[in-house]
């Protein structure tokens, strides 16, 4: 039996649906989280007679005629696929407005049961609803349900309803006699929206009872007023992120972090003991130093990285987030791009791939295109390490680095979106609408799900990509080309050395130029881990994090000497891997969000271009303003700057003469 | 008039969306915005518009203030 989940954006389809099938799929207090349909099986506890139940969670939508790209989704799946019985979620606090959707949903001849959600909040802002009544007027089976609560949520209930009328050949009977399929001219299908609108109107006024006008204002519009304000919404934001980042990198994290390490070491030490002397010392370089030392190194930040998901899905559960896209909007919209652009990048705070997808959401083309291209800038979650290891080895684990890497991500993405505007020359405008969700204590235990979550795939990829990764560079930096062992003393003469050096070149006006980083950059397109990993691997550096303060081993000072590089050329080094392009993973996601060659290869040259161009400048002032001189090979990188420049400012140009040519600026 | 001159905590009816852009009036609709319905401002930020329509809140931008007509 195929059950659907269908019903408004953020009335917890998909706390639903991880509630009935224990699975554990991405939830957040906001609009659009869910872009893609689901599957999962009914939990065993709630369907004791282990019926076939298998139950297909769907973006939300307001009705069945689209408006978004993942409001398709919903529709294509309910008219093409023919669930057998659809579940359709309706939020107990906007019952009006949802029940639109459930005509639309009634008049399709499938199986409907209503499930008033959130029920536990209606009652709590004062609101009741004659479920009988209801039920008997919208002639299909209604139960209250509390989908975030453990016991007593009415799930039993709700199962037990869907098994019934997926057993029944009952055809579903609609309230409304009216053809929701058929197609219909504009007035017509207007008229009919009309005459379900009143409906559901009167409908409401006979089984709901409020205490509460919905137009008075709440503490929660005061508390609006002030986080987006014009002023002090910025400075709000950027006081939340370093909070967490504090919290993470600065005072949680590193006591998780200390223990943590030392438990690799003490791997390290076993392993190192048990080999023994007489082990072939390029398998046991192999074993100790590429694979314990290298997956140590990046798993040494998983504390830091669980805390910070933690606290980030805590953000997001709070309903906050929604937010920072008012607070956004203003700038994004001087640059071409709206509110809409910047849930994918919160998504993307996580991984750039779901962040890419969720662009689905934008409806203008070169909005969506523009926004999967910038998305990756944003620093994920694999990127947080490679932060997080700069940080600690430059500037002493100070949280505002990661801070105004967020920041200057912002200030990156605003400035490219105003770029790419030019160079398409579409200036088209579109309008900002968006669901603001009600503000919620956060809970902990779903953030705490969510962390874990995070941290089961951080470790599997460090098992098994990273580890590889690894086992490579540990083999190609101990042979040479002619496979002898590499001596001691000329690590440059290995295979990975003289792969990568050619490369290194190019990175000297950046500071950078030696090959262990450039080994490092190419190895960070499999995955952003990977440059922790490989500098490990290649500079024999065991793990990054001292047991006793979170300091690197033996101080920040020798690893930086360990490295032989300033710490402008560091920081340079570090915003280059944040602004190159992402992993392959994640191109693959742009390249199917983008549906066009043409944007894909422009985004990965842009982002090429804009990760080098802005490394050059970091190390260039960065050496000007700290030793007084100009860094290494400033000229030929600034000719290559300057070629980069030329073709962005050509590009602009064209692009401003196309617009021209085309005549006036419309609003789509 | 445009809902974007409308006072705060005044529920107004809307008379129409008064848009070339496809979609959005249907949207519109969906969410309750229609005319004859209410829609009241909460209130008025930066360059956004928090308003309330049936039990809800959305923050709409200028131009879409500019395009419902109260």
């Amino acid at each position: 039996m195929k059950v659907a989940l269908a019903g408004n954006p953020n009335c917890g389809k998909t706390t639903l649906f991880n509630a009935i099938t224990g699975k554990i799929e991405h939830v957040g207090n906001w609009p659009g989280v869910t872009v893609e349909k689901k599957e999962g099986k009914v939990k065993q506890s709630l369907n004791p007679n282990n019926e076939n139940l298998v139950v297909v969670d769907l973006p939300g939508a307001y009705s069945m005629s689209p408006y978004t790209s993942e409001e398709t989704v919903t529709k294509d799946f309910i008219q093409n696929e023919r669930p057998d019985v659809i579940i359709n979620i309706v939020d107990s606090t906007n019952l009006s407005r949802s029940l639109f959707f459930s005509t639309q949903l009634l008049e399709l001849g499938i199986p409907i049961v209503v499930a008033l959600n959130k029920s536990d909040l209606a009652e709590k802002s004062g609101i009741t609803i004659n479920v009988p009544v209801l039920s008997e007027k919208l002639k299909c089976p209604v139960i209250r349900t509390i989908s975030t609560k453990a016991t007593n949520n009415g799930l039993p209930e709700l199962i037990k309803a869907v098994i019934a009328a997926g057993k029944s050949d009952k055809k579903q009977e609609a309230p409304l006699k009216l053809s929701a399929t058929k197609a219909l001219s504009k007035e017509e299908s207007e008229k009919v929206d009309k005459k379900r609108y009143t409906f559901v109107n009167s409908l409401v006024t006979e089984v709901e009872r409020k205490k509460i006008s919905p137009e008075r204002q709440t503490i929660q519009d005061q508390a609006d007023r002030i986080i987006t304000h014009k002023w002090l919404g910025i400075p709000i934001f950027a006081a939340v992120i370093y909070l967490v980042f504090s919290i993470s990198q600065s005072w949680v994290g590193p006591l998780l972090a200390d223990v943590f390490v030392g438990w690799i070491d003490l791997l390290y030490e076993g392993v190192a003991s048990l080999l023994g002397e007489e082990v072939n010392p390029v398998l046991g370089a192999l074993l100790l130093d590429g694979i314990i030392g290298g997956v140590g190194a990046v798993i040494g930040f998983l504390p830091l990285i669980m805390v910070l998901f933690f606290c980030l899905a805590l953000l997001e559960d709070s309903g906050y987030m929604a937010r920072v896209a008012i607070v956004m909007d203003r700038f994004f919209k001087k640059v071409g791009l709206s509110g809409r652009s910047i849930i994918p990048m919160i998504v993307g705070t996580g991984c750039s791939i779901p962040g890419v997808m969720a662009t689905r959401t934008i409806k203008n083309a070169r909005q969506r295109r523009t926004t999967a291209m910038l998305t990756p800038f944003m620093p994920c979650g694999a990127k947080l390490p490679v932060i997080a290891l700069f940080a600690g080895v430059f500037f002493g684990e100070k949280a505002w680095v990661g801070t105004s890497m967020y920041f200057l991500a912002i200030l990156v993405i605003i400035i490219s979106a105003l770029i790419i505007r030019q160079i398409t020359g579409d200036y088209s405008k579109s309008y900002f609408i968006m669901e603001l969700p009600k503000y919620r204590v956060p809970s902990i235990k779903r953030a705490t799900i969510s962390m874990f979550s995070r941290a089961k795939a951080f470790i599997i990829k460090a098992g098994t990509i990273i580890l590889v990764c690894n086992a490579v560079i540990q083999i190609l930096q101990s042979f040479d080309w002619q496979f002898q062992v590499v001596a001691e003393n000329a690590p440059e003469t290995s295979i990975l050395a003289s792969l990568a050096t050619p490369l290194a070149i190019l990175f000297i006006p950046l500071g950078f130029g030696l090959w262990q980083f450039a080994a490092a950059a190419v190895t960070g397109f499999i995955a952003k881990e990977n440059v922790v990993g490989t500098l490990a691997v290649t500079f024999a550096v065991s793990n990054f994090i001292d047991t006793e303060e979170f300091a690197l081993v033996g101080g920040s000072a020798e690893v930086n000497a360990i490295f032989g590089i300033s710490a402008a050329a560091g920081l340079a080094y570090l915003v280059f891997n944040l602004f190159t392009p992402p992993c392959f993973a994640a191109i693959g996601a742009m390249n199917s969000e983008m549906e066009s060659r043409k944007w894909l290869f422009g985004a990965l040259g842009f982002q090429l271009g804009m990760g080098y161009v802005l490394a050059f400048f970091v190390y260039q002032i960065g050496t000007l303003i700290t030793v007084g001189t100009l860094g290494e090979g400033f000229g030929a990188g600034l000719v290559a700057v300057a070629a980069i420049i030329g073709i962005v400012v050509y590009l602009m140009r064209k692009g401003r003469r196309n617009k021209q040519a085309s005549g006036q600026i419309q609003t789509v | 008039m445009a809902l974007s001159k409308g006072k705060l905590n005044t529920p107004y009816v809307v008379n129409g969306v008064n848009t070339e852009h496809e979609g959005i009036r249907e949207f519109l609709f969906a969410l309750g915005c229609y005319p004859g319905e209410k829609v009241t401002i909460i209130s008025k930020l930066a360059s956004n518009y928090i308003i309330n329509i049936k039990d809800a809140r959305y923050s709409i931008d200028e131009d879409l203030a500019n395009a419902i007509m109260v």
